[in-house]
């Protein structure tokens, strides 16, 4: 799907995401290091987009930023439209909760909860009660192929099947927008393709965007759009074509 | 969370049972010892007031008193009655030819005043026969029983005899009393016969207990009889006041069970606080997912104190449990009995409270300040 496309009722769809002269540093005066210098970038609803470049370019800074737990030094970020930087703590947290779902690298599902509970864990915290909250998520895992297997803990579960389930708890609470850091690289080629498979299918609609943070080639053709990073600025975005992988 | 790490989990149990079980049952062997030290008093409940020689400092202490002292006690102004009581060591030979050290009190052989509460067998009456003894039932069934080798011992019985000092005496009554500090057997008999038993003291009045009259405060009456006689009058509780001062003055109870205590609060804090802590270090990671994933710190907070408290809980029930199962083992002896009491239960209780929340106080305090964009580091 092309991100800046109308949908169907011919509307262009307001981006999920603008950030505007982002910048954010670590540590202060000699030790001072710029990670983000000047981010602009805007991400669009149904769009599936890629964050590449080398490590300590400030990926992971930048996404840190646009999900809310890390704040800017100057520059605006708007999620939906709001500025996070001015919400307040408590405001914020519960926007994080509501309209973002994370899948990390090291899966970082809970290993002492069985694979149901991990994935209701974003529910739960939306206040939803722990019996439909379950059922909501055995619910989710049949969407990832894990529908029978909601009771077992995910030290039974490859690694693979580990990241299904954490695409099951990214997406159960329904978020708007959709962070990952590196999904596929603790993956095999054949398990990391079929993740961002999934990640494609599931993940990325009209009304949610998806923000994969990614230095593995083998996914590429899946974006969008890639934004090349280096050195703390996005040097060229650039628009995928891949019709073969859309169908 | 933490119930996944059984390693930790039950360390930190054990640490919060162990801490309990000492902050439990060394007190209650403290509180139990320092009962005993009045329990003389306790037992003879009847008199108001104690009059003894100025020296004295606990129950075990014995300066006689001359006989006419009590006439003077009783011509205070506020005193109903009061009569001598009078408390001696001898050496009893058993039937068998043992030997055993006993506590002998004398009653008044008008009144009788001063004897058991509760006689299990033969009356306090019987006491006015020849040779007459009652015996207390802890010794009867040990120290004063009969042991043959081989066979369990038999327990004394009315109508057995004993020899005190080489008198003769006659067992005719077996009476329920609370063991005293030194847990000697007891053995009552009436004031004269005691005179009897004891031929090297000339004066045998160890105590004299008096009733103040009615509407009379027992205080007064005592500061009276003090004033009037030279000799040293106190209220039951003030001489059971006096006994524990001295026992705390004049001896390391209270240091040594109370350091025993610190040191189970101190261990239990270090342990459970160093395990609890470990443990949320292990889970940073997973507190950070929770954080980000819109968990607030309030929550987290009571995930954390929740954990807490259930090991704590958990805990503290095996330490009070092993407590109360060490203290029923000791009924069935012969010495000390030891009792729980309420109040301990709820002062190790809160030292347990405390100790759990000091440990979650160390671990929240690292996962709030947790910046949530740990979990991206991978």
């Amino acid at each position: 799907m092309n991100a800046s496309a109308p949908n169907m009722a011919g509307h262009i769809p307001a981006p999920v995401v603008v950030c505007h002269g982002l910048t954010k540093s670590y540590g202060s005066g000699e030790a001072r290091t710029l990670a983000l210098r000047g981010i602009n970038l805007t991400v669009n609803p149904g769009e599936l987009l890629m964050l590449v470049g080398p490590s300590g370019c400030g990926k992971t800074t930048l996404i840190s930023v646009i999900a809310g737990i890390l704040d800017q030094d100057d520059g605006v970020c708007e999620l939906f439209g709001r500025d996070i930087a001015k919400m307040s703590p408590r405001e914020r947290v519960l926007f994080r909760g509501k309209n973002i779902g994370f899948v990390f690298q090291a899966f970082n599902l809970v290993p002492t909860l069985t694979v149901a509970e991990n994935v209701a864990i974003p529910l739960m915290i939306n206040g939803i009660k722990r019996r439909d909250a379950l059922a909501r998520a055995l619910w989710q895992l049949e969407q990832v192929g894990l529908g029978d297997r909601g009771n077992d803990l995910p030290t039974q579960f490859s690694g693979g099947q580990q990241q299904r389930v954490a695409i099951a708890r990214a997406l159960v609470h329904d978020p708007r927008l959709v962070v990952c850091d590196e999904p596929t690289s603790a993956l095999d080629h054949k398990t990391g393709i079929r993740v961002i498979e999934m990640l494609k299918s599931l993940a990325v609609s009209d009304n949610r965007a998806l923000i994969v943070v990614t230095h593995d080639q083998r996914i590429f053709s899946y974006a969008d759009r890639i934004a090349q990073m280096d050195d703390g600025v996005i040097q060229a975005t650039e628009e995928n074509h891949h019709e073969t992988r859309q169908g | 969370m933490l119930l996944g790490d059984k390693g930790k989990y039950l360390g930190i149990v054990s640490g919060i049972a162990l801490a309990s079980l000492l902050m439990i049952q060394q007190p209650s062997i403290l509180f139990t010892m320092l009962s005993q030290t009045y329990s003389l008093i306790t037992d003879i409940s009847l008199p108001d007031i104690w009059v003894m020689d100025p020296q004295v400092n606990s129950t075990e202490d014995s300066r006689p008193l001359m006989d006419t002292a009590v006439y003077r006690v009783r011509g205070v102004q506020g005193v109903e009655w009061a009569v001598p009581l009078h408390k001696g060591s001898q050496t009893v030979r058993l039937a068998d030819g043992e030997l055993a050290g006993a506590m002998i009190l004398g009653l008044d052989d008008a009144t009788l005043i001063g004897g058991p509460g509760q006689v299990l067998s033969g009356t306090l009456g019987d006491l006015r026969l020849p040779d007459a003894v009652i015996v207390d039932e802890n010794s009867a069934m040990s120290r004063l029983a009969r042991h043959v080798r081989g066979q369990p011992p038999v327990p004394l019985k009315v109508g057995d005899t004993l020899e005190i000092n080489e008198k003769r005496a006659t067992v005719v009554g077996i009476a329920r009393a609370t063991p005293t500090f030194r847990s000697d057997p007891i053995i009552y008999t009436t004031y004269s016969k005691a005179k009897n038993f004891n031929t090297s003291d000339r004066k045998m009045v160890t105590f004299i207990l008096a009733k103040a009259k009615p509407g009379e405060d027992p205080a007064l009456v005592a500061k009276r009889i003090s004033k009037a006689t030279d000799l040293l009058a106190l209220t039951a509780a003030q001489f059971k006041q006096r006994c524990l001062d001295f026992l705390f003055q004049h001896t390391g109870m209270l240091i040594n069970f109370g350091f025993v205590v610190v040191v189970g609060f101190v261990v239990g804090t270090a342990v459970t606080g160093q395990i609890f802590y470990n443990f949320t270090l292990d889970n940073l990671r997973y507190f950070g997912v929770f954080k980000a994933m819109g968990t607030s710190n309030r929550t987290l907070l009571g995930m954390i104190l929740l954990q807490a408290l259930m090991v704590g809980v958990l805990g503290y029930g095996i330490g009070a449990g092993l407590s109360a199962l060490f203290a029923l083992s000791t009924h069935s002896g012969e010495n000390i009995k030891l009792e729980l009491g309420l109040p301990l239960l709820c002062g190790s209780g809160v030292a347990v409270l405390l100790i759990v929340l000091f440990a979650a106080v160390i671990s929240a305090r690292k996962v709030l300040k947790l910046e949530p964009a740990v979990v991206f580091k991978s």
